[in-house]
């Protein structure tokens, strides 16, 4: 879909659709029992808290240990992905009636309304719709801001949560943005506003008095972008991202493990998840990235790059393994194991290796094959190699073996 | 909260009324168990043909997840999620 840049003079509209504590709302929806409870959704750290859990401290990141000591009657659950992936995509579809162009993300959406008054009428009231058809078809309440551009949209919406509508017009947004904490601003993360607090800059106003070229010599090319942001503006486009920048799958071990055959194992089934995901999408990653976490917190990422992009699991993986290979170095059993794919290129749109047009052929078709024999009978019917070696120690379902913590595609 | 696996085709009595699937009761191991309440739904639209998932408290308060598979029509129980 082609993008349209919002209107720098403010005449553009964005929603922002930003569901409530989606992981665990939806298990207090699936579960009637837990409603009114603390609930936590995640391994190790918290994904997701009810409002309840945050009433009492909790938020996401949060290790699981430091939860249970602050909050002893919390309930703690696995979570499901697959289930927050069909709640996900319901919903998205429904922004997508309302608004031509939709930029998803694992539990939020940007709708682009820029020009749709004449088919909405009021766009508040279009918002209101949306929220209640989101309730009445999967029972969780949005929160949606409305605003003259994404960031105004965002941060608009934040002040109603949960379940609540706003909007902030172009002729608001100096005011609104003005008293906001440096932090508040997207891009701001913990060590720029260290840097901007020892200049003695706390508010996005404050920020104005920095030219951009200072802001560019503090934090780069981003340096522009908060520029712009501290004055309200926000010139990103709404993405429909038909290409996702990763393809990310890991998971922590049921039980820390040292034992190469079963993080191998691990590896494998993780790449092969990837690698399905990516020829489904028809996309071909050039650059893999292997993640660890170590049982005692510490953690290493290395990423490297194919010669050729490629969505073939033995390619993938060989490069995985061997990156693998030089990240575990350590004497000390593994938490969390970890493959993203990213660098994509459209599948076909690379140049191919001359002579091994029949073999890519062939191996394209037998993928094809093992595809669709996985969607119809689910991913564990098939495994292949190290990853054999997780029967029997793995749980599976109709989807495959059940991860801990499985990932999406961002 | 503790879920149990079941992973069992199972008979279930449904209402297909206006488009709508809801589950009325099921059938597991020689037993009748009435739903009392369909406390969520969703659809997984990934597979070649859709499965339909559906959260269900029965009369004694468990929570049962049924799945319709619509390729070939067969409701599975997939799961139970017993207190404690």
């Amino acid at each position: 879909m082609e993008e349209a840049r919002p209107p720098a003079d403010g005449t553009g509209t964005l929603l922002h659709v930003d569901i409530d504590a989606f992981f665990a709302a939806i298990e207090q929806q699936r579960d009637p029992r837990l409603k009114g409870r603390p609930v936590i959704v995640g391994a190790g750290v918290i994904a997701s808290c009810s409002y309840e859990a945050r009433r009492a401290g909790l938020r996401a990141g949060m290790t699981l240990s430091e939860a249970k000591r602050l909050c002893p009657e919390a309930v703690i659950l696995d979570g499901h992905a697959q289930v927050y992936r069909c709640f996900a995509a319901e919903i998205f579809a429904r922004c997508r009636q309302v608004a031509p162009a939709v930029e998803t993300y694992l539990d939020e959406a940007y709708c682009d309304l820029t020009g749709t008054e004449r088919l909405h009428g009021d766009l508040l009231e279009a918002a209101r719709g949306l929220k209640r058809s989101i309730r009445e078809a999967t029972g969780l309440t949005v929160t949606c801001g409305l605003g003259p551009n994404r960031m105004l949209a965002k941060l608009v919406g934040k002040t109603v949560k949960p379940d609540g509508l706003a909007r902030v017009t172009a002729a608001e947004a100096d005011a609104f943005v003005r008293d906001l904490p440096v932090e508040k601003l997207p891009g701001v993360g913990h060590a720029h506003a260290r840097t901007l607090r020892s200049l003695n800059v706390r508010t996005a106003g404050e920020m104005r008095a920095l030219p951009v070229e200072v802001l560019e010599r503090l934090f780069g090319a981003p340096g522009r972008l908060l520029h712009e942001r501290c004055r309200g503006g926000d010139t990103a486009v709404v993405s429909e991202r038909e290409i996702p920048l990763s393809i990310s799958r890991e998971t922590s071990l049921h039980r820390d493990s040292a034992d190469r055959r079963e993080i191998e194992g691990l590896l494998e089934y993780l790449t092969g998840r990837a690698c399905r995901t990516a020829r489904e999408l028809g996309i071909r990653p050039r650059t893999i990235s292997v993640r660890l976490r170590y049982s005692d917190g510490e953690g290493d990422e290395q990423a490297r790059s194919l010669r050729q992009p490629s969505d073939a699991d033995p390619v993938v993986l060989a490069l995985a393994l061997e990156t693998l290979g030089r990240l575990f170095t350590r004497r000390v059993a593994l938490h969390l194991v970890g493959l993203t794919l990213s660098n994509f290129a459209r599948a076909g749109a690379e140049q191919g290796a001359l002579f091994d047009e029949r073999e890519a052929g062939r191996r394209v078709a037998l993928y094809r094959a093992f595809d669709d024999v996985r969607r119809a009978y689910g991913h564990g019917v098939l495994v292949s190699g190290r990853a054999l070696h997780l029967k029997g120690h793995l749980e599976e379902d109709e989807h495959g073996f059940v991860l801990r913590t499985p990932s999406l595609t961002r | 909260m503790r879920q149990e696996h079941i992973d069992e085709p199972v008979a279930v009595r449904a209402d297909f009324q206006g488009g709508t699937i809801t589950p009325l009761a099921f059938r597991l191991r020689g037993r009748e168990y009435r739903v009392a309440r369909v406390n969520a739904r969703w659809v997984d639209r990934v597979p070649r043909h859709p499965h339909f998932y559906f959260s269900v408290a029965v009369e004694s308060g468990d929570v049962y997840q049924l799945q319709l598979q619509a390729g070939d029509l067969v409701w599975w129980l997939d799961s139970v999620t017993l207190e404690g």
